[in-house]
């Protein structure tokens, strides 16, 4: 007998074979959480909309220190109906991701979700990176044509320290994004790449 | 709350509760693995509940909805790194149902399935529960054609690894 006949006769009488879980014990099922990838892409997703938040909060034109033309304050504002409409669509995309679907759809949806929140980090950092660029050198030159009335080198050191921590919490913050993307993508979403690419392979 | 749906669905599920089972035997190898991935399916299936409508046959979609979580929404707990052997557990094999040569190329059949990737099992699992390549195509997602093409070279892969 072939193997696979022998498998699909074994599989056929295997029914008595498995536990019987009763009523309650599936009833207590129901009630726990999941645990699933989309459960925790939905967590790592709004951690890294709250970081995007944050980041621009942290605006440095927002400091009292630095006087900001008022272009980069209109160029600041004008990023918030972008960040909702980027909000809209990272739920509207998670609400469509449906346990009911083929698998490959279900797999592009949740691929979708994610990539709406990588746009999203992708314009938070762009943007944040040329605020925190053109506000550090606003306030360098403002540092230039005071330079003069300061006496000795402790105030414009001062200056040149701020921009520094400036330039060191972006970093920390790039970090700590980079961080959670490689936790990300290194461990959720391998098996569901891998299991996507070969059934793309199949199409191909 | 929601008892009525609670009541209906938990004792739908406990009449088809052998789908999720074979699901879990074909993903998984050890005893708490299969719990956890049980447990997972049953959550995303009475996720899913409230959505699910009378036209389709309850166990069709616990089908489509258990794969998929094997497939893609499943995320493997550390327990299942535990290497407790699978047979040993709650699955042996009695002796006196099969001869020994039989239960041993059982074993090296199951063991082989376990060495395919995750789109393979469920092509292997469709095919043990007699799908048609219809049904294969929607599950997956996949052309039937496709499907077919896949399928054989699965059966060609699984009947390699027991030769070998």
């Amino acid at each position: 007998m072939d193997g696979l006949d022998l498998l699909k006769k074994d599989w056929e009488k295997s029914d008595s074979k498995y536990p019987k879980l009763t009523y309650d014990e599936i009833y207590k099922m129901i009630l726990k959480k999941s645990s699933s990838i989309v459960k925790w892409i939905f967590i790592i997703s709004l951690i890294e909309l709250g970081l995007g938040l944050f980041l621009i909060v942290l605006n440095p034109t927002l400091e009292n220190s630095i006087e900001s033309p008022k272009w980069l304050d209109v160029f600041y504002y004008a990023t918030f109906p972008v960040i909702v409409y980027f909000i809209f669509l990272f739920y509207k995309n998670y609400k469509k991701i449906n346990a009911t679907d083929s698998a490959k759809t279900l797999m592009q949806n949740i691929l979708k979700t994610r990539r709406t929140v990588r746009h999203y980090i992708l314009f938070n950092l762009i943007f944040g990176g040329i605020l925190v660029v053109v506000s550090s050198f606003i306030a360098y030159m403002q540092m230039e044509n005071n330079l003069q009335l300061l006496n000795g080198s402790s105030e414009a050191m001062k200056y040149t320290v701020v921009i520094f921590v400036i330039l060191l919490i972006t970093l920390l913050i790039l970090g700590v994004i980079y961080g959670i993307y490689y936790l990300l993508y290194g461990i959720l979403l391998k098996r569901l790449k891998q299991n996507y690419k070969e059934l793309k392979k199949l199409e191909a | 709350m929601n008892t009525e749906l609670e009541h209906s669905f938990v004792e739908l599920l406990e009449k088809h509760q052998n789908i999720i089972h074979k699901v879990c035997r074909l993903y998984t190898n050890n005893y708490d693995a299969h719990n956890d991935l049980f447990q997972e399916i049953t959550i995303q299936l009475w996720k899913a509940y409230p959505k699910f409508r009378g036209d389709a046959k309850f166990s069709t979609w616990m089908y489509r909805v258990g794969l998929n979580t094997a497939i893609t929404l499943y995320r493997k707990s550390k327990r299942s790194i535990k290497t407790q052997d699978f047979e040993g557990v709650s699955f042996k094999i009695k002796a006196e149902d099969y001869d020994d040569t039989e239960e041993e190329q059982l074993k090296l059949l199951y063991k082989a399935i376990h060495k395919l990737n995750d789109i393979e099992k469920a092509l292997v699992f469709l095919y043990l529960e007699d799908k048609d390549y219809r049904e294969i195509s929607a599950t997956l997602g996949i052309s039937e054609v496709n499907a077919r093409v896949k399928m054989n070279r699965t059966k060609t892969k699984l009947r390699n690894i027991l030769n070998a």
